[in-house]
């Protein structure tokens, strides 16, 4: 051990805090509170989550599956504080808001909705190796650093964003994976993901020589290109093996916390 | 054309990636840092000299990585060919240009509730390769893609339920990763294991509370109405040990035993808690043992940093640990068998009369907590504790961070259940009739005898660090309590290494809890030091 005195006693107290609002029922689980909360997920969650709640560039919510913890408290916690590396965000809503939109949410899962994908899981992992995209895409710690890592991506996005992303993958291309071009003074050129600029340096993952940056002083030619570095695969998959490689893709799912009393 | 892509690739393979050859010679590499305690000998030495004695007085801040976190800082970056990898508590990891401290990635990590002590704090990483890993206070082991912080597996080490938590930082040997465990508050059963660095697949685990049929397991109740007191005996590992090539042995601190401050439940001497232990790194298999303080009630761990040094000693050259342990003696052991060569205290201590021939401390009466209450020398927290001491080739002296103070232990009644408290009781330190003091110490390894001390009046929470150009950084900072009428200190400082004599000082304003490092980058020596929730560099103008 190797705190204070003072300090522990206040991480005690703190864990006391936090346990108290474990304990607090959804007093807005009702109908009102269920419209309240549809109203303010409709403005401000439906861009990530979709309208209808079943997912888009975030994670379905029908599906009564919640990877970062499923108690009332949990969501209350993950809607007001955002979750750490995910993307979503923490909100500024006041207490009963949040209770409304956990209420919402809530009955977007009280009948469970788990589509049946039309492909095949297994023939679709076969595909994802056979058609080269882990040679670009890392899955459970194997394959490339060239394009996001899809390890949980069926928890991440919904199959028809993942269908999207395969046919068409410039549509919607992350800031994480635009590519700098650099010419420096001395007549090398770099090319790799733009990971950070400031006023006088970039920062890349160099195609070549990984992580470097390079100072806007040495530039004798710099552009960003947005346009994906991925091959549009519209034409190079047929119809069922599309199928396949979605429902490949949808099957990568986060693992999920254990609650207590659950089975891990 | 195809022919020169792959041939660059293959040449810049080698450039960032980090091999077991390479941590072998680390000490050779000093514009890197390659491990927590910078070489598997643990000097915390770097024969850097660029900023020497003479303009050390002109250090200024090179950049400043302010992290967006409320837990205090006790990393050690780890620094490879220009990448600095550094962990944000409880659980992140940021790629930071190691020129400008500028972030290439960062992975945080989504936390389930967790357990943990005091604090959710983390010691840093380790690399090898093209992998980054990481203990987390969820008690797991991840391994991340250097160049993006992508994970590349993520495996369970222990049940955060019980009380488990990782935050130490790994260290890497071979083609694994070591990582121990902490949770000597929560009555966990200890260990240390090693993870395949490919696939997290565990290669051994060495319990460090040896079960039924072990050697050791006599040290425990074995009947009776505490006969299952080891299965919550405690002897966590939560800070990062050393790695002896030639004897293939590696050397770990073992913490507390649990309860802490009543021992009641655990009669004998509770194998091998506040030990030294050696293990075959291949197999975990224990070669030796060596316990500080058999049947600890005062919380006096094991978990400090064992330095290597093959020395001269009395006339014949042997493999030496050099340790100064929380309970206020520096011990000298042979590493090859765990034989007991020297113990002297280095701060005041009322608990033993001495360590006999044999190594076993010869206790003083009235020195376990009470009821009503006993006040001992050292306090708690120990006359030092995990932060790195560090041995200079140069000097031929071991530094450390010294407390100079004593505690009031008292004796509760401990009720153990899975992932709670299980204590004893919570003694008081910094006591307002005599606050004690700190000091930064030059020790003798050879003897123990004092060569000199820089006096502090806060009580520092960081290690030392010493260079090629005999100077010692060091801190001063304890940890900066708001509510108190005076703020702690925060002072970064360099002393020269021969004699203790400040060199230069900055106020860096924040909670000091770490350990200094130093690394070269663009043909410049910088120097690392956390406050607060920031990572400070500095470099010569």
């Amino acid at each position: 051990m190797e705190v204070p005195l003072r300090i522990r006693t206040l991480l005690v107290m703190l864990a006391g805090a936090s346990l108290a609002v474990a304990q607090t029922a959804n007093s807005q689980a009702t109908p009102a509170g269920r419209a309240a909360g549809e109203k303010i997920f409709r403005s401000h969650c439906a861009s990530c989550h979709g309208v209808a709640g079943a997912g888009g560039t975030g994670p379905n919510l029908t599906t009564g599956v919640f990877y970062h913890g499923n108690t009332d408290a949990d969501l209350y916690k993950n809607i007001s504080q955002g979750i750490e590396g995910t993307a979503m965000p923490d909100q500024f809503f006041n207490g009963v808001q949040i209770w409304q939109i956990v209420a919402y949410v809530r009955s977007l899962s009280a009948t469970p909705v788990r589509t049946k994908l039309p492909g095949n899981a297994a023939h679709g992992a076969e595909l994802f190796r056979a058609k080269g995209c882990s040679g670009c895409h890392l899955v459970k710690g194997e394959g490339g650093v060239r394009g996001p890592d899809l390890s949980i991506i069926g928890s991440q996005r919904s199959a028809a964003h993942l269908r999207e992303s395969i046919t068409d993958p410039g549509k919607n291309v992350s800031n994480a994976y635009w590519v700098a071009k650099v010419i420096t003074k001395d007549g090398k050129s770099h090319s790799g993901f733009l990971l950070n600029q400031d006023t006088y340096a970039i920062q890349m993952l160099d195609f070549a020589e990984g992580l470097r940056t390079v100072n806007r002083s040495d530039f004798n030619d710099f552009g960003i290109d947005r346009s994906s570095i991925m091959p549009a695969y519209q034409d190079k998959l047929g119809a069922s093996e599309l199928d396949d490689l979605v429902a490949f893709l949808a099957s990568l799912e986060r693992s999920r916390f254990a609650q207590s009393g659950e089975k891990k | 054309m195809k022919s020169l892509v792959i041939g660059t690739l293959a040449a810049t393979a080698l450039f960032g990636q980090v091999t077991y050859e390479r941590l072998l010679k680390a000490p050779s590499e000093p514009n890197n840092w390659m491990t927590y305690s910078g070489s598997y000998q643990s000097w915390r030495y770097s024969s850097l000299d660029q900023i020497n004695r003479q303009n050390v007085a002109n250090l200024k801040v090179a950049w400043v990585q302010q992290m967006p976190t409320s837990h205090r800082i006790e990393a050690t970056p780890i620094v490879v060919d220009g990448i600095m990898y550094v962990t944000e508590p409880p659980s992140n990891v940021f790629a930071l240009d190691a020129a400008t401290g500028r972030p290439y990635w960062h992975y945080k990590r989504s936390l389930p509730a967790y357990n943990v002590c005091c604090d959710a704090v983390n010691r840093g990483v380790a690399v090898m390769g093209d992998r980054v890993f990481l203990g987390t206070v969820d008690a797991h082991l991840v391994a991340l893609n250097a160049k993006t912080g992508a994970v590349l597996w993520d495996v369970e080490v222990a049940d955060r339920k019980t009380g488990y938590s990782v935050t130490g930082a790994p260290l890497v040997v071979k083609d694994m990763v070591i990582t121990g465990v902490a949770g000597g508050e929560y009555g966990v059963r200890g260990f240390l294991d090693a993870y395949d660095i490919k696939t997290g697949k565990r290669r051994w685990r060495f319990n460090t509370v040896p079960g039924p049929g072990e050697k050791g397991h006599e040290t425990w109740p074995t009947s009776g109405p505490h006969a299952n007191s080891w299965k919550q005996g405690g002897g966590p590992t939560w800070v990062t040990g050393s790695f002896d090539p030639e004897l293939n042995l590696l050397i770990w601190g073992v913490g507390n035993p649990s309860p802490d401050w009543n021992a009641d439940v655990r009669e004998g001497d509770n194998l091998y808690t506040d030990s030294a232990i050696a293990l075959d790194v291949d197999t975990g298999q224990l070669k030796w043992h060596y316990q500080f303080v058999p049947h600890d009630a005062n919380d006096w761990d094991a978990v400090q940093v064992p330095v290597l040094v093959d020395g001269d000693w009395q006339g014949k050259p042997r493999k030496l640990i050099y340790w100064a342990h929380r309970g206020g003696f520096y011990y000298v052991l042979d590493r090859a068998t765990g034989e007991f060569l020297l113990g002297k205290p280095f701060a005041k201590q009322t608990w033993a009369k001495e360590i006999d021939a044999k190594g076993r401390p010869v206790r003083l009466p009235n020195t376990a907590p009470t009821v009503e209450g006993n006040v001992i020398w050292p306090g708690v927290q120990g006359a030092t504790n995990w932060y790195s001491p560090s041995y200079s080739p140069l000097t031929s002296l071991f530094y450390l961070t010294v407390w100079e103070n004593k505690g009031w232990y008292l004796k509760g009644e401990p009720k153990y259940t899975p992932g709670n408290r299980y204590v004893g009781s919570v003694p008081d330190i910094d006591m307002s009739d005599d606050q004690g003091y700190g000091a930064i110490r030059a020790l003798n390894p050879k003897t123990g005898a004092l060569v000199w001390e820089h006096r502090t009046q806060t009580k520092p929470w960081s290690g030392v660090m010493t260079t090629g150009s005999n100077i010692l950084f060091g801190a001063n900072g304890g940890w900066l309590n708001r509510s108190a009428r005076e703020d702690g200190e925060a002072y970064f400082f360099a002393l020269d290494a021969e004699n203790g004599k400040e060199l230069w000082r900055i106020n860096l304003g924040g909670t000091m809890s770490s350990n200094p490092m130093t690394y070269m980058v663009n043909g410049k020596q910088m120097v690392t030091m956390a406050a607060g929730s920031a990572v400070f560099t500095f470099a010569l103008p």
